[in-house]
């Protein structure tokens, strides 16, 4: 060696002989993928909208006060009061429908183009936990506002689960710490939505990932497929 | 599955991707793209359209229409085609169901092709569940009746605007339009009774906000006042209850400052030589010292005030207002606190200030005038020049 490695090129492979950043290069970016299209697009749009959820959240909490005396003022703060409050609330329940909507034409794209076939058979049945995963974050979050329509629309919602004889009514009361929508019902949506439910969607999407880019994406199949 | 159709499958996949693209730029670039503009479109969303503002929960507010979150909106649709007590079967059997199978689907699906050619049945059905989803959607949104909503008050200025044009309906008739108290006068039932201020230190210094609104909703019963809260068969939901505590507080106690950006402007000015017009002046002057008693359901000789053409018109003994002429004017007549055979000086309980009497006589000497432009003709047709309408 003649030259002397510049600054920079001496932290990277100082940072590489430690963290193997040659190797995690080759194996996700560096990699050769099969032809594919725009709908392959829909996965990491979902990736980035469940990103944002999780980041737009977390500035949310930080005023957000999960009780029924304070929710509704504190949301109405975030919305008045705190600078860009406006702006993240507003991403925040837009990106909501968005996620459900991209989750649900993912689903669709790999659904069309049989990708959930061998050997992706594993991806897909994370990919339905992650759907179903998604769904109860906008159910939970739905009631944190405590407006009327979040009220009256987990009422209705909390009493639908209900109505199977025999065992409804209890899980009409698991659901809402009790026979009504009370301040039990607020803190325990409160503790799905911030973290059961996004703790193992982060899991569940490592997972994913992992499958995704082990078994390769799959090729847009051709008519003899 | 057979292991020759593994090995056939893998030599194909290897091939592709040999002949394949890089992931990182190609694919990568194509991510970026649509995540970015994903982006822009809720910033946009965020920016334009905002998120809805919606009223506190009301639990006893019975009349409000139920929507789910609108992914939701097609499977609320779906039960209103089943049998009441099957219902369970369309909520949750048939839910559950469908994410089981889809769950299970790579072992179900025995067909081992890939292109949707080759799976006319099983794309078929997918495309006629999509269609059904989204046909029920659109079905839920066009026959959900639209909810009825209030304004919703959201700043403070809002909630303090409301809040006097509540108290001024629900509360000035007993209490007095600055909550002075004094003698109650033509309100059934309570005639006579003595009440004592509730804008007093004494007051304000020792109830607290949860205290006011504790009274409101639920009354002082034993002592006449009625409850007004929903809960007990009032009126008032939680918002409207906290607008006026929000009011009374902002208003009354001295202890409270206003923050700069909540000033609201008060009662109307008006200049010397300025002609006053009913939507500036007359109106809220009408809404703080009037309404409470001159709206539909109370004793009021049918004399309604809650629109300019009733001001004008209304009443068992219209004309009450003879614009040109206010001596002759029943209206004027009252408040100048003249006892007349058919009714007691207006408002009964206590005069109006003379400044305020001074607006309602100018406002009918000129020609009752609805709006600020006719106000200003009318000043220019007088002589002098219309001088600039105060902003509010
Ligand atoms: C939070 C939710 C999800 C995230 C973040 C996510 C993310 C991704 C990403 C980034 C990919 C690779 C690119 C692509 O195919 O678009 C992918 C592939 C895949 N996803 Fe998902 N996904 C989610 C939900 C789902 C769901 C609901 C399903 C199906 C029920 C699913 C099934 C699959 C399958 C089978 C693949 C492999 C596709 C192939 O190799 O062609 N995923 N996912």
């Amino acid at each position: 060696m003649t030259q002397k490695p510049s600054r920079t090129q001496a932290l990277y492979a100082w940072l590489d002989e430690r963290l193997g950043l040659t190797t995690i290069n080759k194996l996700v970016l560096d990699r050769k993928v099969p032809k594919v299209n725009w709908w392959y697009t829909l996965g990491s749009a979902t990736l980035f909208l469940f990103i944002l959820q999780v980041v737009t959240g977390i500035f949310l909490t930080v005023y957000y006060v999960p009780t029924p005396d304070h929710a509704y003022d504190s949301v109405n703060y975030i919305m008045q009061g705190v600078r860009f409050g406006w702006l993240v609330r507003g991403i925040h329940h837009w990106g909501a429908s968005f996620m459900v909507l991209f989750v649900f034409l993912h689903m669709l794209r790999v659904f069309y183009m049989g990708a959930y076939k061998y050997p992706r058979e594993l991806t897909w049945m994370i990919g339905v936990l992650l759907f179903v995963l998604t769904l109860g974050m906008g159910f939970t979050g739905y009631l944190l506002p405590w407006n009327q329509r979040a009220y009256w629309a987990t009422t209705v919602g909390t009493q639908i689960a209900g109505t199977p004889p025999i065992i409804g009514p209890w899980i009409t009361r698991i659901l809402r710490g009790g026979e009504e929508i009370s301040a039990l019902t607020l803190s325990r949506f409160f503790a799905l939505h911030i973290w059961m439910i996004p703790g193992l969607m982060a899991l569940l999407i490592a997972v994913h990932l992992y499958l995704v880019i082990r078994i390769g994406i799959s090729n847009p199949p051709s008519k003899d497929e | 599955m057979n292991e020759e159709f593994k090995k056939k499958y893998w030599e194909r996949y290897l091939r592709l991707k040999h002949h394949g693209v890089k992931f990182y730029p190609d694919v990568v670039y194509k991510d970026l793209v649509v995540s970015f503009a994903l982006f822009l479109l809720l910033v946009g969303l965020a920016t334009f359209v905002g998120v809805k503002p919606e009223p506190p929960v009301d639990p006893n507010d019975t009349s409000y229409i139920p929507r789910p979150e609108w992914y939701f909106l097609f499977l609320f649709e779906f039960l209103k085609f089943i049998p009441g007590e099957l219902e369970w079967v369309g909520a949750v059997v048939i839910p559950g169901l469908a994410i089981l199978i889809l769950f299970f689907l790579p072992f179900l699906d025995k067909n081992p092709y890939r292109h949707w050619s080759k799976r006319k049945m099983g794309t078929g059905i997918m495309t006629a569940i999509v269609i059904a989803m989204v046909g029920l959607t659109i079905r839920a949104v066009a026959t959900t009746p639209k909810q009825e909503e209030g304004p919703v008050a959201l700043t403070l200025t809002e909630q303090i605007a409301l809040g006097q044009e509540l108290y001024s309906i629900h509360c000035a008739e007993c209490h007095g339009p600055d909550g002075e108290g004094g003698e109650i006068q033509g309100v059934e039932g309570l005639e006579g009774v003595v009440l004592k201020p509730i804008n007093s230190q004494d007051e304000m210094y020792t109830r607290s906000d949860q205290t006011l609104y504790n009274i409101i909703e639920y009354g002082q019963q034993d002592l006449g006042m009625p409850p007004f809260g929903r809960a007990y068969g009032g009126e008032l939901g939680p918002a409207e209850i906290k607008a006026i505590v929000t009011f009374m507080r902002y208003t009354w106690d001295d202890r409270v400052e206003l923050p700069q950006e909540a000033q609201v402007g008060g009662m109307p000015q008006l200049g010397p030589d300025e002609v006053p017009s009913y939507d500036e002046h007359v109106e809220p002057l009408v809404k703080r010292y009037c309404i409470s008693c001159h709206r539909p359901g109370k004793k009021n000789n049918n004399y309604l005030m809650t629109s300019y053409d009733e001001v004008l018109h209304s009443g068992d003994h219209a004309p009450v207002i003879i614009p040109g002429d206010p001596d002759n004017s029943i209206f004027v007549q009252l408040i100048r606190r003249q006892e007349l055979d058919f009714s007691r000086p207006m408002p009964p309980t206590k005069a109006l200030p003379d400044d305020v009497v001074d607006i309602f006589v100018r406002w009918i000497a000129a020609g009752a005038p609805k709006t600020a432009e006719e106000a200003d003709q009318i000043q220019a047709q007088q002589g002098g020049a219309a001088p600039a309408t105060p902003q509010p």
